[in-house]
């Protein structure tokens, strides 16, 4: 009794900023400005660029697919076609001479990028369900086409290039180095992701969710399904068309590849792959997705289908993404028992981890014996040199891999057990936690 | 006074089968109201005519005065018009508290904005707090509607259909598949929430109909057969060999 008459007394605050609602962000900021000093090279510089292209183009996905429950399949286009737009800019900027500086140049891929939305939307978003879905698929085919027949705006198959340096100089900063770049591609990152952070928080932003709970419910409430999904649907193309000005500033080049259902394709499993349930979890897929595709991609040949089993086995085992992964340990954490899975996870996870190690061996090693050149048998898996054609290597990996995922298994029954007991409060607590 | 609802030769065919078949009735403001009838009787379809989920074949129906022919249900839930449904029909996902303060969005004049904040208006929020005081589910605010017990989904349904304001409230059996206990809490819910305003409500708990309500139509095969007082039509000739007569016999 005394607990509920607490709750109606307690004044609570609206809108006030919270030190949990701001650390967050200030704390992002932060890292941003640090990492450059922590990892200078160039291609590290290029990666993090990419990594934060990449999330606000998830970011701007997941207003639609999490937030709206409209699932895409061509959002490449208002990325794509924001980014073009961005490249011509950049060249009449460079031969009229227009004063235009370059951080400014991601605002006209932003608008073009939703004027595009604007029409599209305006037929697209009547329905969620399967229509959406192949409406999209219908139009980013569509666009990917055009993109060898209009040659004049997509510039038929070598694209549209340009270079970004004639813009008006920013405080003396004319945007040569990668480094000048990566702090105006940051401040873009954070400028979009706050908007879109508080986009979900506005009226429509709320009335998003309702309608991909319940479109009908939404109906009864005063609210057209149709127009909540289309007002999504216009700002998700603004941040997928700021993504793309942040692209051609980046590569200063636009192909094809950026508006075709592959990259369609590789957004949507992005941002599943961070879990749509969360705001943050593309950020976290577009960082783990740009980590695989430039670390790993340098590692293996094989990289494309490591990823997809691990897409595969996200959607089987983890639908909520690795952001509902890391969201799970919430409530252990609340009742204090984050603790006792310390020691399971690390029973149960590295002989998980030296299986897959081993079954990724042993694909390398398959496409190793299978495609390299006619009498080169010597490859190395992790520092150590072998021959393919000796028996040795192959009933180890096996070995390996048999052993790991057989520990795995065994040790994650005490895994679950742990699990289950940090999941609920403890008899004795009980009585101390009122 | 013009009514609060209107229907006049109401007729809805699916197909060859008229499942409507020329309904006039006539409600008027402050006034609760049941429409009760065996199954198939067409209590909901006509319910689904009213609220514009469905297009009527023929007939009209007019909500004080304005006839609502062709409107969408969310322009007939502006013009002050809400409805609940028979099988619970909220946000799953969303949280209690969200899913009273989305239903009030509209009726606060914050329309399609995308530069108010929700959590800084201070009536909106407020305004949520209230409702859940009233339908008693401040203690479940911050949990997903879709974990609620089904009393408790049924409850926060009635919330979500009363916030908007607005003065015509049609229920769509409100106490289906509830216990005792939990059909006299929402009884007294409905009238602590509907106080003043026009209720119209598909009912099978004959209790809960003759208790709660000042007028009864009995609806049999699409067309209704009696409107009156509950003692009125309690002693009806033509409603007691339709309906009443099987269902009171089976509560004793």
């Amino acid at each position: 009794m005394t607990d509920t008459s607490s709750i109606m007394t307690k004044k609570r605050s609206y809108g006030g900023l919270t030190t949990a609602t701001v650390a967050p962000w200030v704390i992002c900021t932060v890292i941003l400005l640090v990492l450059p000093y922590v990892f200078q090279s160039n291609s590290a510089l290029t990666i993090m660029n990419q990594m934060a292209i990449t999330i606000v183009f998830a970011l701007a996905y997941n207003m639609l697919l999490g937030q709206g429950g409209m699932l895409s399949f061509g959002h490449a286009v208002y990325m794509g076609m924001g980014g073009f737009m961005c490249m011509h800019v950049m060249n009449w900027v460079e031969y009229e001479n227009i004063p235009l500086p370059l951080p400014l140049l991601p605002v006209i891929g932003g608008l073009f990028g939703m004027g595009m939305a604007t029409i599209i939307g305006s037929f697209s978003t009547r329905t969620a369900g399967t229509v959406f879905a192949m409406i999209s698929l219908g139009i980013g085919e569509l666009i990917a086409a055009s993109s060898v027949i209009v040659v004049a705006f997509f510039g038929g198959e070598e694209g549209v290039s340009g270079d970004r340096t004639y813009g008006l100089p920013v405080f003396g900063y004319e945007f040569l180095t990668k480094i000048e770049v990566y702090y105006l591609t940051a401040g873009w990152l954070v400028l979009s992701a706050l908007l879109m952070y508080l986009f979900s928080r506005t009226p429509v932003g709320r009335m998003a969710n309702a309608v991909r709970d319940n479109p009908e419910r939404a109906q009864f409430l005063g609210y057209s399904a149709r127009w909540v999904r289309f007002y999504s649907f216009c700002a998700s193309g603004f941040f997928a068309g700021v993504a793309g000005g942040l692209f051609a500033i980046n590569f200063e080049i636009l192909t094809e590849e950026n508006l075709n259902l592959v990259t369609s394709g590789s957004i949507l499993l992005i941002t599943f792959l961070g879990g749509v349930g969360f705001f943050f979890g593309p950020i976290i897929g577009a960082i783990v997705f740009t980590l695989l595709q430039s670390v790993l991609s340098l590692q293996t040949e094989l990289w494309q289908l490591y990823v997809g089993a691990l897409f595969v086995l996200t959607v089987m085992y983890f639908p909520g993404g690795l952001a509902g992964v890391l969201m799970m340990h919430v409530v252990p954490y609340k009742l204090g028992k984050l603790g006792t899975l310390v020691v399971p996870y690390i029973k149960t996870l590295i002989p998980a981890a030296i299986g897959i190690l081993g079954l990724a061996s042993f694909c390398e090693l398959m496409f190793h014996f299978k495609h390299a050149a006619v009498g080169e048998h010597d490859m190395s898996l992790f520092g150590i040199a072998f021959s393919t054609h000796s028996p040795i290597p192959w009933v180890v990996i096996v070995a390996v891999t048999v052993i790991g995922f057989w520990l795995a298994k065994r040790n994650s029954v005490e895994l679950r057990e742990t699990w289950g007991n940090a999941n609920v409060m403890t008899p004795s607590k009980e009585g101390g936690a009122q | 006074m013009t009514a609060a609802l209107e229907l006049e030769g109401l007729r809805k065919s699916f197909g060859k089968t008229e499942i409507i078949r020329g309904v006039d009735l006539s409600i008027g403001k402050g006034e609760r109201h049941a429409i009760i009838g065996p199954n198939g009787a067409g209590k909901s379809t006509l319910f689904n005519l009213i609220t514009g989920r469905f297009p009527q074949t023929a007939g009209h129906v007019r909500l004080h005065g304005h006839d609502l022919a062709g409107k969408a249900p969310f322009e007939i839930n502006r013009m002050g018009l809400s409805r609940s449904f028979q099988i619970t029909n909220i946000f799953p996902r969303m949280t209690v508290f969200e899913n009273v303060r989305c239903s009030l969005l509209w009726s606060m004049g914050y329309k399609y904005s995308f530069w108010n904040m929700v959590s800084k208006s201070r009536a909106l929020n407020e305004g949520a707090e209230e409702i859940l005081e009233q339908i008693n589910l401040s203690n479940r605010r911050d949990l997903p509607a879709g974990v609620l017990s089904y009393a408790e989904q049924r409850a926060l349904e009635i919330g979500i259909t009363i916030a908007g304001g607005a003065d015509v409230i049609m229920l769509d059996e409100p106490t289906a598949g509830m216990s005792n206990t939990e059909t006299d809490y929402i009884v007294g819910l409905i009238e602590k929430v509907t106080e003043g305003k026009t209720l119209i409500m598909v009912e099978h708990d004959m209790g809960v109909v003759f208790g709660l309500c000042d007028r009864i139509s009995v609806l049999v095969y699409g067309e209704i057969v009696a409107t009156g007082e509950p003692e009125a039509v309690r002693a009806d000739q033509a409603v007691q060999e339709a309906y009443l007569g099987a269902a009171l016999e089976a509560e004793h």
